[in-house]
C-alpha cells in the first residue's frame, strides 16, 4: 500500500461568518460594503442586501436539509445512491415493483437536487449520481495511489504550466492558497495530466479541481469527480489542443439562444457582441469563476445529475434574467457589465435555478446531441483552416 | 446629465488621475455604474469577484468614499465633452504568464499583484486617456495566454484598433511566442492596426534573458512601437497605453476597419445609465 494520499482528508473547515445587521443600519445600507467569507471559505465583498440574501440562503440550505433527512428516515439511508432508472434501462433486470419505485425515485431525486444538495451531503451524492463511483470501482483500489507515486518527481510542458498556475488559482483562499492546498491541488492536476494526455493540463481546469476539493474533501475523490466529468459529463474535448469541443459547446449556445432568447440575441447582433466573448469563460470554469461559490455548487449539483445541458440552461438563463436592461445597451463594455453584475451578485441561487428551469424550458440531452452533431463539421472545418493559414505564414516567413 | 451633482466626484478623480499618472494624462475613468463596489485591496481575496470582467475600476479610490461613488453617474461625458471621442479596441496577447493582466490592472487600476489569477478566456475592461484636444476611451480585451487558447484569440483581434503584444524578458520562449503573434496580426489583424511590443518584467534584470537591443531591432523590422515595461514597478506601463492612443488614426469615419468609431458620448452614456442604475 502506497502512503495514505486516499484517505487524506483535507483538513479545512470555515465558519462563515455572516454578520447580522440592526436595523438602525438599514437605511444608509447603500453606502456600506462587507468583506465576510462564504460557506466554501471565499472571500465576498457586497453590500447589506447582499448578506441579507446570504443569510436567507443559508437558512434554505438548512431547511432543505431537514428535507433530506426527512426522505432519507422514509425510504431509508442511502436510498439516492440506488439505481437510477437510466441505469436499469440499461438492463438491469429488477422486479416491476422495485422499477416503480426506482422510478419515483428518480423522478423526486430530480426534483429533490435542483431544490440543492445540502453540502455536508455533496460529497457522497455527486460522487455516485455522477458516475464517478462506477469509473473508480473499474480500477484497483491503489490506481490513485500508484499514479501520484508513478509521476511524482516528473517534469513535463503541463506540470510546468500546473506550477506556475498554482498560487494563481483563488489567491487568498484560506485553504487553496496555503502550501498544503498547492500540493493537494497539484497531485490532481498532475495525476489528470497522466491519465489523459491529450488533455493534460488545461488553465480553467486549475478552478474547477479546486472547487471539486472544497467540495469532496477527498482529493481521491475529487480526482474522480475530475475524471468523471470531462471523460463522462462534458463534451469530448472540452479542453484538449484546440478546444474544439468548447468551440462546439459555444456554437449551439449561440442557436440556442436565437431560439430561446430570439429579443436579446438579434440585439446583440446588432451591436456586434458575440456571446462567447462572455461565455467561454463561464463553460471552460463551469461558472467556477463568475457565480458566487454556493450558487455555482448548485448549478453542478444539476449538472452531475442531469448532465452537460445545465450548463446551456444556466447561460440562458443569465441572459434571459437580464433581457430588458440588455435591451437597452448599447455598447459592447455596457453589456458585459450587465452580465459582470448579475452573475457577481446572483448570491440567491434559486433566482438562477428558477428562470434556468422554469422559464428557459425544456431541452432534452438528445436535441442537445444533435445540435451538437450538426455543428461538429463546422468548427472542424475552422480550426483546420485556420491551422493551414497560420502554418502558411510560417511558409512565408523562411 | 447634471454637472452639479457629479462635481465633487469628478474632481476626486481628476486629482486622482494626476496622481496616478504624472503628465496627468488619465483624465477620468468610466465610473462603475453599479452599487457593489470592490475596492482596490480586495480584488486578491475576490476568487469569484475578479475574473472575467474586471472593468471600469476607478483609480484606487480610498475604501471610504468608494461607495458613494456608486449611481448612475458617467464621468466620461462630464471629460468630453465638445471633444473627439474615441473609441478604440485593443487586444492584449501574449504567452502564459508574461503578464498581460497585470499590465491591465496596473493602468486601469494602478494596482500589481503578486500572484494574478490566470485568465480563461478573455477579460474585459476599459479606460479613458486624454490625448491633446480628444480623448480615448480603450476597451480592453486581455486574453488567456496558453497556447490552445490561441483558436479563440480572432475573435478577440477582429475589429481591434490596437494591440500589445507581451513577452517576458525573462523567457526566449515567451519572445519567440511574441513573434508568432506579430505575424498572426500582420496577416490576420486589420492593416492600420496599432502593435506595441512590450517586453515585461523589466525589473526581473538579473532573470533577463532577452536583450532590448534584439527586441528592438524585431521590432523596427516589423514597425511596431517597443518598449520595455514593469507592471510591478509601474515602469512605462502608462506611457504605453498613451503612446498607442497617440498614434490611433484620427477622424475615422463612422464605422471603418480599424475598428473605431467616433461617438457623441454624451448621448450613449444618458442611454447607458438610464438602463443600468
Ligand atoms: N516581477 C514581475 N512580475 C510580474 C510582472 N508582471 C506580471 N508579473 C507576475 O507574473 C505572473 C503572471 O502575470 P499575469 O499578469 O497573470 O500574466 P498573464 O499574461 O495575464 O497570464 P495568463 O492569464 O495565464 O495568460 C503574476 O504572478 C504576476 O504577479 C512584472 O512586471 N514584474
Ligand atoms: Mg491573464
Amino acid at each position: 500500500m502506497f502512503g495514505t494520499q486516499s484517505t487524506r482528508d483535507i483538513s479545512f473547515e470555515f465558519q462563515s461568518q455572516i454578520p447580522n445587521w440592526r436595523p438602525s443600519i438599514y437605511t444608509r445600507r447603500a453606502n456600506i460594503t462587507v468583506k465576510f467569507q462564504d460557506l466554501y471559505g471565499f472571500t465576498v465583498e457586497g453590500n447589506v442586501d447582499d448578506v441579507n440574501v446570504l443569510n436567507e440562503v443559508r437558512e434554505k440550505v438548512r431547511q432543505q436539509g431537514r428535507v433530506w433527512w426527512a426522505l432519507e428516515a422514509n425510504k431509508g439511508a442511502n436510498w439516492y445512491l440506488q439505481p437510477q432508472i437510466s441505469s436499469i434501462s440499461e438492463g438491469i433486470a429488477l422486479k416491476s415493483s422495485l422499477k416503480l419505485s426506482a422510478l419515483t425515485n428518480t423522478i423526486t431525486l430530480k426534483r429533490l437536487i435542483r431544490k440543492g444538495i445540502p453540502p455536508v451531503l455533496r460529497p457522497k451524492v455527486w460522487f455516485s449520481l455522477s458516475g464517478a463511483a462506477k469509473k473508480r470501482s473499474t480500477v484497483p483500489e491503489s490506481y490513485y495511489n500508484d499514479l501520484t507515486k508513478a509521476v511524482e518527481g516528473k517534469v513535463t510542458a503541463a506540470t510546468r504550466q500546473i506550477d506556475h498556475d498554482l498560487p494563481r488559482t483563488f489567491p487568498g483562499h484560506p485553504w487553496l492558497d496555503t502550501s498544503e492546498g498547492h500540493a493537494t491541488l497539484r497531485r490532481v492536476l498532475v495525476g489528470y495530466s497522466f491519465r489523459d494526455s491529450d488533455v493534460g493540463y488545461c488553465q480553467g481546469l486549475n478552478y474547477v479541481a479546486a472547487l471539486l476539493l472544497l467540495v469532496m474533501k477527498t482529493e481521491e475523490d475529487a480526482f474522480w469527480m475530475l475524471a468523471v466529468l470531462l471523460e463522462n459529463v462534458l463534451v469530448n474535448d472540452c479542453y484538449t489542443n484546440n478546444l474544439s469541443g468548447c468551440h462546439v459547446e459555444q456554437r449551439v449556445f449561440k442557436d440556442l439562444l436565437a431560439k430561446k432568447c430570439p429579443r436579446i440575441a438579434a440585439h446583440l447582433e446588432a451591436l456586434e457582441f458575440d456571446v462567447s466573448l462572455v461565455a467561454t469563460e463561464w463553460f471552460l470554469c463551469l461558472f467556477s469563476k463568475s457565480l458566487p461559490s454556493e450558487t455555482a455548487l448548485r448549478v453542478w449539483d444539476v449538472l452531475f445529475n442531469e448532465g452537460a445541458k445545465v450548463l446551456f440552461h444556466v447561460a440562458l438563463a443569465i441572459f434571459k434574467m437580464k433581457e430588458e436592461e440588455l435591451l437597452l445597451a448599447h455598447q459592447v463594455g455596457d453589456v458585459i457589465n450587465i452580465l459582470q453584475k448579475t452573475t457577481h451578485h446572483l448570491f440567491d441561487p434559486e433566482e438562477l435555478l428558477t428562470v434556468a428551469f422554469d422559464k428557459i424550458g425544456s431541452m432534452t440531452t438528445n436535441t442537445i446531441s444533435k445540435q451538437r452533431k450538426k455543428q461538429e463539421p463546422a468548427v472542424m472545418a475552422e480550426l483546420d483552416q485556420r491551422l493551414r493559414r497560420l502554418n502558411s505564414l510560417n511558409e512565408d516567413d523562411k | 446629465m447634471s454637472r452639479m451633482l457629479l462635481s465633487p466626484f469628478v474632481k476626486f478623480l481628476f486629482l486622482e488621475g494626476v496622481e496616478q499618472n504624472q503628465k496627468g494624462e488619465v483624465v477620468s475613468e468610466k465610473q462603475n455604474k453599479y452599487k457593489h463596489r470592490f475596492p482596490s485591496s480586495s480584488l486578491y481575496l475576490l476568487p469569484h469577484i475578479s475574473s472575467i470582467f474586471l472593468c471600469n475600476f476607478s483609480l484606487h479610490p480610498p475604501p471610504s468614499i468608494s461607495s458613494s461613488l456608486s449611481g448612475p453617474a458617467d464621468i466620461d461625458s462630464m471629460a468630453t465633452i465638445g471633444h473627439n471621442n474615441l473609441n478604440a479596441k485593443l487586444v492584449l496577447l501574449g504567452d502564459m504568464g508574461a503578464g498581460k493582466s497585470s499590465l491591465v490592472l496596473r493602468f486601469v487600476k494602478g494596482q500589481f499583484l503578486e500572484f494574478q489569477e490566470s485568465t480563461i478566456g478573455a477579460a474585459f475592461f476599459s479606460q479613458t486617456l486624454a490625448v491633446n484636444d480628444a480623448t480615448v476611451k480603450f476597451e480592453i480585451w486581455d486574453t488567456a495566454g496558453q497556447e490552445r487558447y490561441h483558436s479563440l484569440a480572432p475573435m478577440y483581434y477582429r475589429g481591434a484598433a490596437a494591440a500589445i503584444i507581451v513577452y517576458d524578458i525573462t523567457s526566449t520562449e515567451s519572445f519567440a511566442r511574441a513573434k508568432k503573434w506579430v505575424q498572426e496580426l500582420q496577416k490576420q489583424g486589420n492593416p492600420n492596426m496599432v502593435m506595441a511590443l512590450a517586453g515585461n518584467k523589466a525589473d526581473l534584470e538579473d532573470k533577463r534573458k532577452v536583450t532590448a537591443e534584439e527586441a528592438r531591432v524585431y521590432a523596427e523590422e516589423n514597425g511596431l512601437f517597443f518598449t520595455e515595461t514593469s507592471a510591478k514597478t509601474a515602469v512605462n506601463v502608462n506611457d504605453t497605453f498613451y503612446e498607442i492612443a497617440k498614434r490611433l488614426p484620427r477622424a475615422q469615419p463612422a464605422q471603418n476597419p480599424a475598428g473605431m468609431v467616433l461617438v457623441d458620448r454624451p448621448a450613449e452614456s444618458s442611454q447607458a445609465a438610464s438602463c443600468c442604475s
